[in-house]
């Protein structure tokens, strides 16, 4: 059993979120809440999502687990207005998702769950270094990199106590320094890592800009990126494996 | 009921069955992975477990596995993006250090429209990857060489017998279902190597029967495709007219490529009579083609098919033997060869057939012969001028009809008297009609070139109809002209 009804803005962010990644996934139906898991064809990218009951505006469910085409529920979604009410509701018989905006109605064919890559296993990571910034920030690195680069190194100076973002491209380069009064947060240890700039980009498009966004790094590690949307009740954590520094 | 072959998959690579000298390379390979860096081609035929054992690997070595089959859209793109990425990455668990290994599955097959550039991509993510990769391919000559060039080659042989039976054994004694030993080995000798294919047929007959009996595994025998030269060795040399028939329904060929196949290769063996015979027998075949294609009834195929195996086969009256080394079809050579000469004939007929108001077949086949005959060599020059200018010929087009060197200076003297004669030609007619348009401009005042000559038509009607306001229109003119509104 699944009835929900949810803020048009909630929803679109919590898909969004999750479609940077994937194309289709499985959505945890929890009594607390939902819950998303996915990991992207490549291996290389990961997303955890969890939207609490008190997102919606009512909620009810009895942990069922359904798998949906995302672009397409971000489509319908895109129907409603901002500030419009959506109305969402499982039908068990026919494996149906009734979706209601105003007099809208759209019954969408759900996917088999089965048929859809396997959810990941949250890794456990010890992460030496912390970095909480302003989503602007992590934006502008992102669009700086991107001028000359298609891979990104982020790490901290622990000498100086600064995190610092570079990009060096063929022929021109992008260093950025974020000092303790510039960021919001700042946990000093060894880290150094390069990114492949696609995953973060689609990540950063997520990525609301007045949104408290921290990242943990480590050397050569994978970085941790969360952050919180519908008012701190919804959490998404993304998780992005380094590139190998080829010598 | 789940597949079989997918519940015994095996997990670790000591599971992989009939192949341990490929198994133990394969192993190796990954274990010296760090010091070498290289990409690895696992091929051989279908079915003998090359995807299995690459899983079964990264099982073992405990590596994620990042998998591009060919159920998966694979452009160029993708290949970038997905399996770039996956390789130039490291893992989610251990980061930098970490290794994940990518299969790309059916490596020997990124052509085609869907895939294009495919083919380019992989060799390029080969070559730049970090990570191990197993490229799995049935054909190993079906890959570039550059990308055979770039990585190691392990190939896994057909699974023999001795291998399959065990396999077979196994899992009828943990799907708890009875057995004939002499009904395990059928399965495994008719798949012939193909370890997928006897654990399906087991499936399948054991879904059916309680206890496995030989008999019950004669029902499902499996169609193999056979080559075309030993269909063509079997319908020459060996098979009776019957024999020659059956052998075609294996051949994957339609009727008229394997048409041009025989037909090319029969009279390496065959002499005199017999030879006569055959091509009796061919030429009938042809006839049956050409119903088909006239009528599109594909049910004449059976006789086409009759005639071009039965009866080559039946026409033999001497004992073949040897070796015999047969081709294919020269008459695809020859298509070939001729494809730029045929153009250049079929773009001259369309201009002719264009201009003077016959078919393209007709001009090809009437208008064409006489036009190179009359110019031989450009012997005529004064027509040859003529029909450079009237068909908008360039030297290579004066050249085939004429037979004269394309870069001689009498072909580029010809077509540029011919241009000239065009140019000529283009200021007398427009001088006509801007002469026809000015002696109407000043009644009516038109305005653009190609308008003026219309409206010079129309006025000039009109004013032989000696009616200044043009209120009354001829009878049978249904049709008002634009100048009449002007």
């Amino acid at each position: 059993m699944f009835k929900a009804i949810v803020s048009a803005e909630t929803l679109t962010s919590a898909l969004d979120s999750v479609s940077v990644l994937v194309d289709e996934c499985k959505i945890h139906l929890e009594e607390e809440g939902l819950e998303i898991r996915a990991v992207d064809p490549a291996n290389v990218g990961m997303v955890d999502l969890s939207l609490e009951a008190a997102a919606f505006e009512s909620y009810e469910a009895d942990g069922g687990l359904i798998g949906v085409d995302l672009s397409r529920l971000e489509d319908i979604a895109g129907m409603a207005d901002s500030g419009q009410l959506i109305q969402l509701e499982l039908d068990e018989e026919t494996r149906k998702l009734h979706i209601q905006i105003d007099g809208l109605e759209y019954t969408l064919a759900l996917i088999d769950p089965d048929s859809i890559r396997q959810e990941p296993d949250i890794p456990e990571l010890d992460l030496p270094a912390r970095v909480v910034l302003e989503g602007k920030d992590v934006n502008r690195s992102v669009t700086a990199a991107d001028m000359v680069s298609d891979h990104i190194a982020l790490g901290v100076d622990e000498g100086e106590e600064f995190f610092y973002v570079d990009a060096e491209g063929d022929t021109d380069d992008v260093h950025l320094e974020l000092t303790r009064e510039d960021l919001i947060d700042l946990q000093v240890g060894p880290a150094h890592s390069l990114f492949s700039l696609d995953y973060l980009k689609d990540m950063n498009k997520a990525i609301p800009g007045d949104a408290e966004v921290t990242l943990d790094l480590g050397e050569e590690f994978p970085v941790k990126i969360y952050f919180g949307f519908a008012e701190g009740l919804g959490q998404v954590t993304y998780m992005l494996a380094p590139r190998i520094q080829s010598d | 009921m789940s597949d079989w072959t997918e519940t015994y998959r095996p997990t670790t690579l000591s599971e992989v069955r009939g192949n341990n000298k490929a198994r133990d390379q394969l192993r190796e390979w990954a274990e010296t992975w760090d010091d070498h860096r290289k990409a690895v081609i696992v091929h051989g035929s279908p079915g003998v477990g090359k995807t299995s054992a690459a899983h079964a690997l990264a099982n073992d070595m405990d590596w994620p596995v990042m998998e591009l089959n060919a159920s998966d859209s694979r452009g160029a793109d993708v290949i970038e993006r997905v399996a770039g990425e996956a390789s130039k990455s490291g893992t989610l668990t251990a980061g930098g250090s970490g290794r994940r290994l990518v299969i790309l599955d059916e490596a020997d097959n990124f052509h085609g429209n869907a895939d294009y550039g495919g083919s380019r991509e992989v060799t390029r993510v080969v070559k730049s990857a970090n990570q191990p990769i197993v490229l799995v391919a049935n054909e190993f000559y079906d890959m570039s060489q550059s990308l055979r060039d770039a990585c190691e080659t392990i190939e896994f042989r057909d699974v023999s017998k001795r291998s399959i039976v065990p396999v077979l054994r196994d899992i009828c004694r943990r799907e708890g279902v009875e057995f004939e030993e002499e009904a395990l080995e059928k399965i495994a000798e008719d798949t012939s190597g193909d370890l997928r294919s006897a654990v399906n047929d087991l499936q399948a007959v054991a879904e059916e029967a309680e206890r496995l009996t030989v008999e019950d595994v004669v029902t499902g025998e499996r169609d193999t495709t056979e080559g075309i030269f030993d269909f063509l060795d079997a319908l020459i040399k060996e098979e009776d007219a019957r024999g020659a028939l059956y052998a075609s329904y294996d051949v994957d060929e339609t009727p008229d490529d394997l048409l041009n196949w025989i037909e090319d290769n029969v009279p390496k063996d065959y002499r005199g009579a017999e030879l006569a015979d055959a091509y009796g027998f061919l030429a009938n075949a042809d006839r049956w083609l050409g119903r088909v294609r006239a009528t599109q009834d594909y049910s004449f195929w059976r006789y086409a098919t009759d005639n071009m195996t039965a009866g080559v086969a039946a026409s033999r009256r001497e004992p073949k033997g040897g070796w015999t080394r047969y081709g294919p079809p020269s008459y695809w050579s020859k298509l070939g060869r001729t494809k730029g000469t045929r153009n250049t004939r079929d773009a001259i007929a369309e201009r002719i057939a264009e201009r003077e108001g016959t078919s393209v077949a007709t001009a090809r086949r009437e208008i064409l012969p006489f036009l190179s005959a009359m110019t031989h060599h450009c012997k005529n020059r004064e027509l040859t001028v003529r029909m450079a200018a009237t068909y908008e010929l360039d030297e290579g087009e004066v050249s085939f009809i004429t037979g004269s060197g394309k870069t001689t200076n009498k072909v580029e003297s010809i077509v540029a008297d011919a241009a000239e004669r065009r140019e000529e030609r283009t200021v007398e007619h427009s001088g006509s009609a801007f002469f026809g348009g000015e002696s109407t401009d000043d009644e009516d005042g038109g305005d653009g070139d190609d308008q003026q000559s219309l409206e010079a038509v129309a006025a000039d009607s009109e004013s032989s109809d000696a009616d200044p306001d043009g209120t009354d229109d001829e009878p049978d003119d249904d049709q008002s002209g634009l100048s009449d509104f002007m």
